[in-house]
């Protein structure tokens, strides 16, 4: 059994775990429909328009939901002991930080959609652009997302400081994507060429691939017992 | 700590405060005003040196800690400690001497820059390295944990400086280190040059006791005087 079946294992374990339970799952969508709810109560939309400022809120959205979850990735595990369990199994360091990412990524993208539907809707989004140049942005922005938050989400678990250590770590490092993620959404609705988006996307990607690639050579260091 | 490493460390501090104090009477009396800025252009002297001080133990941070990560040398991880408290306080002189003169020259306290920005994310990155060292009751993951977040921090560091620089910039080009030369009348130049060696040797006299410190604390301790018999005093 290669290490990617390893870790799509680990993917749909934890995926399981998440719909059944669904704590995390639900307070991190509860979150963003109610930011979007309170978003749209604190703009006054005769001085600045939703599709303004959509963008950039939805990124900011996205960020404090998957910081948030982030700290909850481990838990069922380390309080049943079962992490431990998991780590003596024959699967590499990196097979389980990309299957634990990957289980991220998918609840990532459940809040994500919910979060644009929700701040559209709120903030009276019409014309939205194309949603496949939507996802072109979201996809590598989120994958960077989920693989900050799983690496970090593994160090705050041990830390006294608990989800407050969270932002402090995370935050510095994601202001790349929330720069390029942002303009690019922005420029998204605003239906400007993709020619204006291409570059930011490549340095999501960058971004995303770079932050997998890392994490996973640097996750047996949050995990030598 | 040997003699000769406490011997070292004072005369860096020592010589390293004397130059500084050398730095600011030539600053105060010796340079001449630039000519547009005015007299508020002396900040410079302080800033500029703050930030490259800043920049090599932020350096110093990150290689000792991959190699902390690597070999688990205890020595790379002290060196990582001391060079980090370091990167802290000549980060919080550049962070606060910054504004300062960007509120009398740019009419605003903080301009989105790229090397200003930059310098603000990477001192957060190296508060969190410290809340992780204190926050992270095992020490030995503590350690590795702290490592960790100091490797990824460097890490980033390109990809940070590339999308701030897309931001519009008031800041000054590099009027030293630029490809033709350093732009500076010879005088500037000095008075830079000299507060900056004031800075590095003080760095590296903090560095050096820091560092003896850290050793000493994770000696292991003699056993107690009860369990040998020997008397307390």
């Amino acid at each position: 059994m290669n290490e990617l079946r390893r870790a799509w294992l680990i993917t749909l374990k934890d995926l399981r775990l998440e719909f059944r339970t669904g704590g995390r799952l639900v307070a991190m969508i509860a979150f963003v429909v109610l930011a979007g709810f309170l978003f749209a109560f604190a703009l006054d939309r005769t001085a600045v328009a939703g599709r303004d400022v959509a963008a950039a809120l939805l990124w900011l959205v996205m960020l404090f939901a998957s910081t948030a979850g982030a700290g909850r990735i481990f838990d069922a595990e380390e309080e049943e002991g079962a992490f431990r369990h998991l780590l003596l199994t024959p699967v590499s360091r990196p097979a389980v930080f990309l299957g634990k990412t990957a289980a991220n990524l998918v609840v990532i993208w459940l809040v994500t959609a919910l979060a644009f539907i929700s701040l559209t809707a709120f903030l009276d989004v019409r014309d939205q652009g194309s949603l496949a140049a939507h996802a072109a942005v979201l996809l590598p922005g989120t994958i960077g997302l989920a693989a900050t938050g799983t690496f970090f989400g593994r160090m705050s678990r041990h830390s006294s400081l608990g989800d407050t250590l969270l932002p402090v770590l995370t935050f510095p490092l994601l202001v790349p994507v929330i720069y390029f993620g942002a303009t690019s959404t922005a420029r998204v609705f605003l239906e400007r060429p993709w020619t204006e988006i291409s570059g930011s996307v490549r340095l999501l990607w960058a971004f995303a691939v770079g932050s997998v690639f890392i994490g996973a050579a640097l996750f047996r260091h949050l995990t030598d017992e | 700590m040997s003699t000769r490493g406490r011997i070292t460390g004072l005369a860096l501090v020592t010589s390293g405060v004397a130059t500084i104090l050398v730095a600011h009477w030539m600053m105060a009396f010796w340079v001449p005003n630039e000519a547009t800025q005015g007299v508020v252009q002396r900040i410079f002297y302080v800033h500029v040196p703050a930030a490259w001080t800043m920049f090599i133990a932020v350096g110093i941070v990150a290689l000792a800690s991959a190699v902390y990560l690597w070999l688990k040398d205890e020595r790379a991880d002290a060196a990582a400690v001391a060079a980090g408290e370091g990167a802290l306080i000549f980060g919080a002189i550049m962070l606060i001497s910054g504004p300062l003169w960007g509120r009398l020259i740019w009419d605003t306290y903080w301009e989105w820059e790229p090397r200003l920005t930059l310098s603000l994310l990477l001192w957060f990155t190296y508060l969190g390295y410290f809340m992780v060292r204190g926050s992270v009751a095992d020490p030995g993951r503590a350690k590795r944990f702290a490592a960790v977040v100091a490797v990824v921090g460097s890490l980033n560091i390109p990809l940070i400086h590339v999308s701030v620089e897309m931001f519009r910039s008031l800041h000054p080009g590099p009027v030293v280190m630029n490809p033709e030369g350093p732009t500076l009348p010879a005088d500037m130049l000095v008075t830079l040059l000299t507060m900056w060696a004031g800075f590095v040797m003080l760095f590296l006299g903090l560095f050096t006791f820091r560092y003896a410190v850290e050793r000493l604390r994770r000696r292991p301790l003699p056993a107690a005087a009860g369990e040998t018999g020997e008397a307390l005093i």
